[in-house]
């Protein structure tokens, strides 16, 4: 996969969270959020999973900020997918986050949660939508934000009651120019200890157009 | 009874900072207190040494959450029952070596006590605050001037013991993670922390209150304390004692 499938539908729904977005003061970080790497690096994870024919059901995104790449980008390239849950630490995010995505909130597809994941416990599932006996797991883990946040040991640790054995995808970077970079790496090894992979499935590191290594691990 | 609270520790300030302090405080409270010092170096019958259960978490080279020692006082003698030091009904008036104290710090012990009191940086834009609250940075808070009764704050002390690995790793500043954890920018009336209102409390090195009032290096004799920290400024110290002398 090396494109993002502009349909009109999307269109539509990008057209109005650029503009809620530009009557507020979080236009320059919706822009930010939408540049070259940032969509480098969402298309990576996709070509990932497809080679490795993982099949996504349930996702559970942590700091994935407006999510307006990843979410289409999984519905568009896996059947497989029901449901995807963002969560984040800024307010602000959400309303502008379901503008860009509001075709599929409005179809119970996504939902963006306000929870700082390394405190508090993600919903390790959710309720069957048309059964109410059932609860569904989460079975993969995406974090795009690895740097900005404590070795992910910790977020596995905490959650272990919770998950089981999802998949994670994980990346980070070698990028320290920035001050909320608290955690940047230097190798995909080095992820894969922090985050306590045991089964990785891929490991690899890409220069993208903004300079910077980024590095990603998909794995148990 | 009444405590007003100070802490030193290092070298950036001599004990005269703090005698200056106590001075100012005897000058301008006229409801009895008692003045403490946690120190890290105690002498003197009102200081309380300061505890090192979390230095080891402190990395010197990253620089994160360096003023953790105010954590201490959140715990120290808060027990109720635990009257060594602070009997059970008491208040506690923190502040920082680096203040000037304009009007009677009384205005202080008789505020409503429902929630802990903290210093809500009114010279920050909002809209920054914000934008930049997951990036770790513009915290509106200030924990310059921080009032609150007896056990009161005991919930962040037990918050900062149960997490403190990730605490010190995560978050620059203790006004930063009092900003994330313990008050929200969104709401600001639902914290667990509440702001002083505008008018008390103002930065020599930032101004007032955004965006009206932000002239910089300016006596508001009408506020009831000024505060000097966090200026980028390496004449802070001097600038200071040059003021407590006029």
């Amino acid at each position: 996969m090396e494109y993002l499938k502009f349909t009109p539908e999307l269109a539509n729904n990008w057209k109005n969270a650029l503009s809620m977005g530009s009557k507020t003061h979080l236009l320059k970080r919706v822009l930010d959020s939408m540049n070259q790497s940032q969509l480098e690096s969402k298309l990576w994870i996709i070509q990932e999973l497809i080679k490795l024919e993982i099949e996504p059901k349930r996702v559970a995104i942590l700091a994935g900020w407006y999510a307006q790449y990843i979410v289409p980008l999984l519905y568009d390239n896996f059947e497989s997918l029901q449901f995807a849950e963002n969560f984040e630490i800024d307010q602000d995010v959400k309303r502008i986050s379901y503008a860009f995505n509001k075709r599929l909130k409005d179809d119970k597809k996504y939902v963006i949660t306000i929870k700082n994941v390394m405190f508090d416990r993600i919903h390790g599932s959710w309720q069957h939508p048309h059964n109410q006996l059932y609860k569904l797991d989460v079975d993969t883990i995406i974090n795009c934000a690895c740097e900005h946040m404590y070795p992910m040991w910790k977020f596995r640790e905490l959650n272990k009651p919770v998950l089981r054995n999802p998949i994670y995808v994980l990346q980070s970077s070698d990028d320290d120019q920035y001050s909320d970079h608290i955690n940047c790496v230097n190798s995909e090894e080095e992820l894969i200890d922090q985050a306590g992979i045991k089964d990785v499935m891929y490991s690899g590191a890409k220069f993208l157009s903004n300079k910077s290594t980024r590095f990603m691990v998909i794995g148990r | 009874m009444n405590n007003i609270l100070c802490m030193k520790w290092g070298d950036k300030y001599d004990d005269s900072y703090v005698e200056k302090l106590k001075e100012q405080c005897e000058a301008n409270c006229s409801v009895p207190f008692k003045f403490w010092c946690f120190t890290d170096k105690p002498v003197k019958d009102w200081h309380i040494p300061i505890p090192t259960t979390l230095d080891e978490f402190y990395d010197e080279g990253r620089g994160f959450f360096w003023a953790y020692r105010k954590c201490y006082m959140f715990n120290h003698g808060q027990t109720p029952g635990d009257n060594r030091h602070f009997p059970d009904n008491s208040k506690f008036l923190f502040l920082d070596l680096d203040v000037i104290i304009h009007q009677d710090l009384k205005y202080f012990f008789d505020l409503p006590n429902d929630k802990p009191w903290i210093v809500r940086g009114w010279w920050n834009d909002i809209h920054m605050v914000k934008q930049n609250y997951a990036k770790y940075k513009s915290t509106p808070l200030n924990s310059s001037t921080i009032l609150w009764k007896k056990g009161q704050m005991v919930p962040v002390w037990d918050h900062v013991k149960s997490n403190k690995e990730l605490i010190f790793f995560t978050y620059p500043s203790l006004d930063n993670y009092f900003a994330h954890h313990w008050y929200d920018p969104w709401k600001e009336d639902e914290g667990f922390l509440q702001g002083f209102p505008q008018g008390d409390i103002y930065s020599w090195y930032k101004g007032n209150i955004f965006p009206d009032d932000m002239e910089k290096k300016k006596i508001r004799e009408d506020h009831k304390i000024c505060l000097f920290n966090n200026s980028a400024e390496t004449s802070d110290v001097e600038e200071l004692k040059s003021l407590w002398n006029i």
